[in-house]
């Protein structure tokens, strides 16, 4: 049976078994919020069939984005110009996801920097935050046979306080002046301090967050933006394995999903709000 | 390799699957370790790997410092500013206070004393020792010291007063502490004056977005100059009238761009300003109707309608890039964070 069809095959099973157990009381299972149940595993079912058939060796097709072309751009520019690549993966720590998916970027420019012989400097404002991303850089040179350029310090700490972070890193702008600069992870106000300051010394800059209030920042102030999603599959693309592929391709249906009940319900709200039918579609898939 | 790949995995696909079927299980205390326990086990850890960063940041000014880098001097700076706080929040309270005993006693010999502490006068400070046999005196004291002055003359007069010292945590948040007063007088104002910088910064960057590049840049800035306009009284004084003349305006030049035509650009300008003053004379020139284009109105239908429809659009798209990063992460799909 093929891969995808496991998936279906297995989430069958399990929708089969969810409705009986629903049925006998669903004892410890908080009804209030049976929608939102029902919500989080259509859509990670439909992830998990994408990964599965991606796996399977099917091709999965994504359209460019100019912003992630322009990493192999940036590092390049850096390496011509004999200067360093800075890389800022946010104020937040590990527990936030945009923060682990910058971390997870931040190894494949490393493998960048590795092949093109690039300094790289990392300034950190979480110990977490340092740990990780030192093992993920590590990792990244040694994966391309350059272990003897990997330094413990290109990744370092500053400070956890946010404005006192920005300083920092503008100093370190301001000092190395470096050719190009990579802002991904999650941010605040200091967005508009660094993407300014960078363009101040003339660095390509590339940024990607997922905190829509910071996207209009960076928008006017880099040379290129990861909007919201295509900065949480950016990984995916860069290193074009199938599983990550697949599950950017289950995302997309997932939207595709979302589109659609969005105009159904529209329309059934309207037919309610008319009272032709008795159904309250707002109140029924109102998160509890 | 079992300790580095597999053991992490493992941990994080429990910790993931708890907490994602947390949610939904109807049992509180399940639901307060979720909520409650998992987020200060993080908060713990977190705080413990402070140190780690702590001895990185040392680490790396000491050696600037000895091997005398370029501006190893701000450096010193930053290790003394470090040392500093550390003594503050651990060694030196300096949060000294002057307890009073015996105040029914000695209400008319204390009160002066304790109002001039406290920058008040008398009369405010007479119903705080009313009936109270005890008394601590609010103002902080860095250096025991600065208060012999006080002490002296309190103990001169035959009252019964002590130095003592807050308890620990306490001096940290309590007013004219050595911490709080780093706090209030340095760490604050500079933050400040980083924050005050966005201001700027949103003035430059502005004006490089607002340059009419092409019709998105275009939009963007007739956008930005309702909405500026339309949250101000200015924009309020504004009739709308006055923008139908300058749509009509607009219209006109529109129509000598495509025609480029005399005779069509003057019927169209002429026209539409005619239209505009007879529609205008006889509904009397209200300053705010029609409501479509009276500026707060626009600014707001502008900033409720088309704003927070792309926002949400983003949001939605966020939502669902954070889903399959999770889960990636979750089923250990994604494991780069690990260092793969």
């Amino acid at each position: 049976m093929k891969s995808g069809k496991k998936v279906l095959m297995y989430a069958g099973i399990f929708a089969v078994l969810f409705i009986i157990y629903y049925a006998f009381g669903h004892p410890f299972f908080n009804g209030n919020r049976l929608t939102m149940f029902v919500c989080v595993m259509a859509l990670s079912v439909t992830i998990l069939y994408y990964i599965a058939r991606a796996n399977g060796g099917a091709k999965i097709y994504l359209r460019t984005i100019p912003g992630l072309k322009a990493f192999d751009e940036a590092v390049g520019r850096a390496t011509e110009m004999g200067k360093s690549v800075l890389y800022v993966p946010g104020i937040m720590d590990m527990d936030q996801v945009e923060t682990v998916a910058g971390v997870i970027i931040l190894g494949h420019v490393a493998k960048m920097t590795a092949s093109y012989e690039t300094n790289l400097n990392v300034p950190v404002s979480r110990s977490i935050v340092m740990e990780a991303s030192r093992e993920i850089v590590k990792e990244s040179y040694m994966s391309v046979g350059r272990p003897d350029l990997f330094n413990d310090d290109m990744v370092h700490y500053l400070t956890d306080e946010q404005f006192a972070y920005a300083a920092g890193v503008d100093g370190i702008m301001l000092r190395e002046k470096p050719a190009a600069c990579f802002y991904q992870g999650k941010f605040y106000a200091e967005s508009l301090i660094l993407a300014e300051t960078g363009n101040s010394i003339g660095a390509i800059q590339i940024a990607g967050t997922a905190s829509p209030s910071q996207i209009p920042f960076f928008v006017t102030a880099c040379d290129y933006t990861l909007i919201g999603e295509e900065f949480l599959t950016a990984s995916a693309y860069l290193s074009q394995k199938p599983a990550l592929l697949g599950s950017v391709k289950g995302q997309d249906m997932g939207k595709f999903i979302v589109m659609i009940a969005i105009v159904l319900i529209f329309i059934l709200n309207g037919f309610h709000d008319l009272g032709w039918i008795d159904i309250d579609f707002q109140e029924l898939l109102r998160v509890q | 390799m079992f300790w580095k790949r597999q053991v992490p995995i493992a941990i994080v696909f429990i910790t993931g699957i708890l907490t994602l079927f947390g949610w939904f299980v109807d049992s509180p205390r399940f639901e307060s370790f979720v909520n409650d326990d998992a987020t200060q086990w993080y908060d713990i850890i977190a705080s413990f790997a402070i140190i780690l960063g702590a001895l990185n940041l040392l680490k790396l000014q000491f050696l600037k410092i000895v091997k005398q880098k370029k501006d190893w001097q701000y450096s010193i700076l930053a290790v003394v500013g470090f040392f500093f706080a550390i003594t503050a929040g651990f060694f030196w309270k300096g949060a000294n206070y002057i307890h009073i005993n015996n105040v029914t006693a000695n209400v008319s010999t204390v009160a002066p004393v304790i109002a001039e502490m406290e920058q008040k006068t008398i009369e405010q400070v007479l119903p705080l020792l009313e009936g109270a046999d005890t008394y601590d005196v609010g103002h902080i004291f860095i250096i025991k010291g600065s208060a012999k002055k006080y002490f002296d003359e309190l103990t001169a007069s035959g009252v019964n007063a002590e130095m003592k010292e807050k308890s620990w945590g306490e001096h940290l948040l309590e007013e004219g502490t050595v911490f709080n007063w780093l706090f209030k007088y340095l760490f604050t104002p500079m933050s400040a004056t980083m924050f005050a910088l966005l201001a700027f910064f949103v003035a430059s960057a502005s004006y490089r977005a607002f340059r009419i590049r092409n019709f998105e840049a275009t939009l963007l800035l007739l956008s930005g100059i309702i909405i500026m306009l339309g949250r101000v009284p200015l924009g309020s004084s504004i009739s709308a009238w006055f923008i139908a003349y300058i749509i009509v305006l607009s219209a006109g030049m529109g129509a000598n761009i495509i025609w480029k035509n005399r005779m069509t650009t003057f019927a169209v300008v002429t026209g539409g300003i005619l239209l505009v003053t007879i529609l205008g004379w006889i509904s009397g020139w209200p300053v705010d109707k029609p409501g479509f284009l009276y500026l707060p109105v626009l600014q707001e239908w502008i900033y409720t309608v088309p704003n927070i429809a792309g926002a949400r659009a983003i949001m939605i798209g966020i939502a669902l890039g954070m889903i399959g990063t999770s889960l990636r992460i979750i089923l250990g799909i994604e494991k780069s964070f690990m260092g793969e």
